[in-house]
């Protein structure tokens, strides 16, 4: 390779990152028109576009409103459109909090489900359904949702607390604590059930995951914490490229690395707990995406950070989509689907670092 | 001008103290080798520098500003660091990872620029890194990502460069060419490297200052001709060494002895008849197997004279380049007459040093049990038209026994000093039972000697 090409292919890194992340935007717009699509009610992609176009202020006029029939618009507006979305930031949430912690730990390992967020939300769920009145609200949300979300946080919080080190996480302490914690709250949810001897389908239901009964309330309230998350973070993607070296390298190329770090891991952990609290346990995302996003696009955070968050998206959607198609009457969890696809790429993962990757 | 002052800094990690009152000014333009063995804080104190281990009590002034008070930019911005760990989990190509260097001297969101990279190519090939540039580091070899990393510190442009243990995944020429690289940073940009380095030799050769640490104190600072002393390098390192300076480089250099054994010290006199280096190991081998050695004559300034120095040998010597004078001769003499035993190695023979050989014979007339060490054929080595080949000839048959390697010697040296002992032992014990034992020890010496 000649040296000006060289020089010439960084040079270019801006623009080409800007394609990348063009394209992939309307990769997600397609999937999420065409996820649109998919259900047992069938309603054609020209009606789903009217639907759609009705409701941007500045297109609504110009839309004949009369090839829409009220139920088809009850049913996308109100029923897909918020799944499919929540099943977009569910997505991007979790493979940008991935993004996070694998930047921040090191390693391609870290994820958010194994830092127990998901084991922490199915208790706090639990809790909420068995103990406490669910006529309560929290800012419209349910009350059991609302526990999801705090007990995901504390989770992340207290595995990320044992794990340390004097300043530092070491990856193998965490991922220790990490199945530590997980296996302790499985335990805690074993006992609630068995305690509460009620049928609890409502429960297994949400641990499977899923987005089945997503309502706009709960689009609402996750958007905040995965749109403010991802962009707050875009602003530290350099630094968590210099992170991703080591803390002490980091701080030597002149990195706030602990304040940085501090940060970022707030905002991955609340990113995930959000997500965590409407759509269930759905693991690997936060796994798989910032991998398989790093393979083809390389490491640099810059571009993985937001092209991860995007091809999560798209990821959730599918997924999602799959769900309601794959068996007839009753849907698959989401979970049960990331999951069959993510284990074994997870051993994958674990027999290819032995070569390639050090703790 | 860049300036490092270090006052009183002491380290722990927990409640245990690591590192203990150092104190140390550094200017600009010095290249510091920091020494010491495993353990006595060298890396704790680059920690220190560098801000990843705050002092317990003491100050580190960067340019007369408390280094502790700075932002981590700004300091990048005057110091790099080199760690000592150099892997790295993600596939960043080398560039990626020599830009990242750059960013202390970047906006939050500004892409690196043209500068940036003219930067980290020209670095990249000082460090002769730029063929790799498209690589990803962690499929490199781990010397070629060490110097990815070096250029990355180079990269900041930093007035203080910092380095721990910078070396460890190079080969030789990669060592030096680093070295020089650093060196010539320090004398042309007036940088100041500090560097922990565990080749006392490459730190002799290309520092300019060193600090030398045992047990979390400085033993010894200053320039490289305090600090490297003999003595100082067996206190702290427990190891004998011999300081000299390099003819060809002009630097010091150490040759390290290995440690030395503690045999108990037999009461023998062995004289060794050497020269030009070939008695230097055998000195060393029969003083730690606990004889006690003489040597001469020896000319002043002759490798086996500097050894028996270095290792407290009494040496009869003559003035350097002269022949031996009669005084000497018989002083020489009368060494060889009182000891047990006389080594003679393959030295070359000239009428200089022809009357050794004399006196020797003188000797084994006398009875002294003499060992010839014959690695090169007399006849090749001989500068006296014969004279030392005749006189080989004689020593041979009054006795002396012929050796064809040195490291055959010293069980040799050792089975005849045995079977002196129990002589000696015979002679005033009773008869009888130890004579046989006499006899039996004497079988395979008599063996040994005849071959």
């Amino acid at each position: 390779m000649s040296d000006g090409k060289i020089e010439g292919i960084y040079a270019n890194r801006s623009s080409r990152w800007k394609i990348i992340l063009v394209a992939l935007v309307l990769a997600l717009f397609l999937t999420l028109i065409v996820s649109l699509n998919i259900g047992y009610a069938s309603i054609s992609f020209s009606q789903i576009l009217a639907i759609l176009g009705k409701q941007i202020p500045f297109l609504s006029g110009s839309i004949n409103s009369a090839s829409i029939s009220p139920s088809s618009q009850a049913i996308i507006i109100l029923i897909r459109l918020p799944r499919v979305l929540a099943a977009a930031l569910v997505g991007a949430g979790l493979a940008a909090a991935g993004v996070i912690y694998q930047g921040i730990f090191r390693n391609p390992m870290a994820d958010s489900y194994l830092l127990g967020a998901s084991a922490g939300a199915s208790v706090g769920y639990s809790i909420a359904v068995l103990y406490v009145s669910s006529a309560l609200t929290i800012v419209g949300l349910g009350i059991a949702q609302t526990f999801a979300f705090i007990f995901a946080l504390l989770t992340v919080f207290l595995v990320l607390f044992i794990s340390r080190v004097g300043h530092r996480i070491p990856i193998t302490t965490l991922l220790l604590s990490g199945v530590v914690v997980n296996i302790f709250l499985l335990a805690m949810e074993t006992l609630m059930e068995l305690h509460s001897g009620q049928a609890l389908t409502g429960i297994i239901a949400w641990l499977a995951g899923g987005f089945s009964d997503i309502v706009w309330l709960q689009v609402w309230a996750v958007m905040p914490f995965v749109i403010i998350g991802i962009a707050i973070t875009f602003f530290f993607t350099r630094d968590l490229n210099m992170l991703s070296m080591g803390d002490e390298t980091a701080q030597h190329l002149g990195v706030n690395t602990e304040k940085v770090r501090q940060l970022l891991l707030v905002i991955a952990s609340l990113m995930t707990a959000a997500a965590v609290a409407i759509s269930g346990v759905i693991g690997f995302v936060g796994l798989i995406i910032p991998h398989m996003t790093r393979l083809a696009i390389g490491p640099d955070h810059r571009i993985l950070l937001p092209a991860s968050a995007v091809v999560g998206a798209m990821f959730l959607v599918i997924c999602d989509a799959v769900a309601r198609v794959a068996t007839g009457a009753s849907e698959l969890p989401v979970g049960v689907i990331t999951a069959l696809v993510g284990t074994p790429f997870f051993i994958y993962l674990l027999r290819r670092r032995k070569t390639t990757y050090s703790l | 001008m860049v300036s490092l002052n270090i006052d009183g800094v002491e380290c722990r990690y927990g409640s245990i103290k690591i590192l203990e009152n150092v104190s140390l000014s550094v200017k600009a333009g010095d290249f510091v080798g920091i020494l010491g063995p495993n353990g006595s804080g060298k890396t704790t104190l680059l920690r220190s520098i560098s801000r990843s281990l705050k002092p317990y009590k003491g100050t580190i002034l960067l340019n007369d500003k408390d280094l502790y008070s700075l932002k981590n930019i700004e300091v990048a911005k005057q110091m790099a660091v080199v760690p000592q760990d150099n892997t790295i989990s993600f596939s960043f190509t080398a560039l990626e990872v020599v830009l990242m260097g750059r960013n202390p001297h970047l906006e939050r969101f500004q892409m690196e620029t043209e500068n940036d990279m003219t930067v980290a190519r020209r670095v990249m090939n000082l460090t002769n890194t730029w063929h790799l540039a498209s690589r990803p580091v962690n499929e490199l070899s781990g010397g070629e990502r060490q110097r990815v990393i070096i250029a990355r510190a180079l990269a900041q442009e930093p007035k203080i460069l910092l380095l721990d243990e910078p070396l460890t995944y190079l080969d030789i020429i990669n060592q030096l060419e680093i070295m020089d690289l650093i060196k010539s940073l320090c004398v042309a940009d007036g940088i100041i490297a500090m560097a922990v380095v565990h080749d006392l030799n490459l730190a002799a050769r290309y520092c300019n200052t060193a600090l030398l640490l045992n047990k979390g104190c400085v033993f010894a600072a200053g320039s490289l001709d305090e600090v490297m002393t003999s003595e100082n390098i067996k206190t702290v390192f427990k190891v004998d060494a011999m300081v000299k300076r390099n003819p060809v480089t002009n630097s010091l250099y150490i040759i390290p002895l290995s440690p030395p054994k503690s045999s108990p010290p037999r009461n023998c006199a062995i004289h060794i008849v050497s020269g030009a280096g070939t008695g230097t190991v055998l000195m060393k081998v029969l003083q730690e197997e606990g004889y006690s050695l003489t040597a001469g004559v020896l000319n002043v300034l002759d490798t086996d004279f500097e050894t028996a120095e270095f290792l407290n040998i009494p040496v009869i010597s003559e003035a350097p380049f002269s022949p031996i004078t009669e005084k000497t001769r018989s002083a020489n003499f009368d060494l060889m007459a009182k000891s047990s035993m006389i080594v003679i190695t393959s030295v070359p023979f000239g009428y200089g040093n022809l009357s050794n050989l004399e006196s020797a014979f003188e000797a084994v007339k006398l009875g002294v049990q003499t060992y010839i060490i014959d690695e090169e054929p007399i006849d090749v080595r001989d500068f006296t038209g014969g004279k030392a080949t005749a006189l080989m000839q004689e020593l041979k048959k009054h006795g002396a026994v012929f050796i064809k390697h040195a490291s055959e010697l010293p069980a040799l040296v050792n089975a005849k000093h045995d079977l002196m002992e129990l002589q000696k032992n015979a002679e005033t014990e009773v008869p009888g039972h130890t004579k046989k034992a006499t006899k039996e020890i004497m079988q395979p010496t008599h063996h040994k000697e005849q071959n």
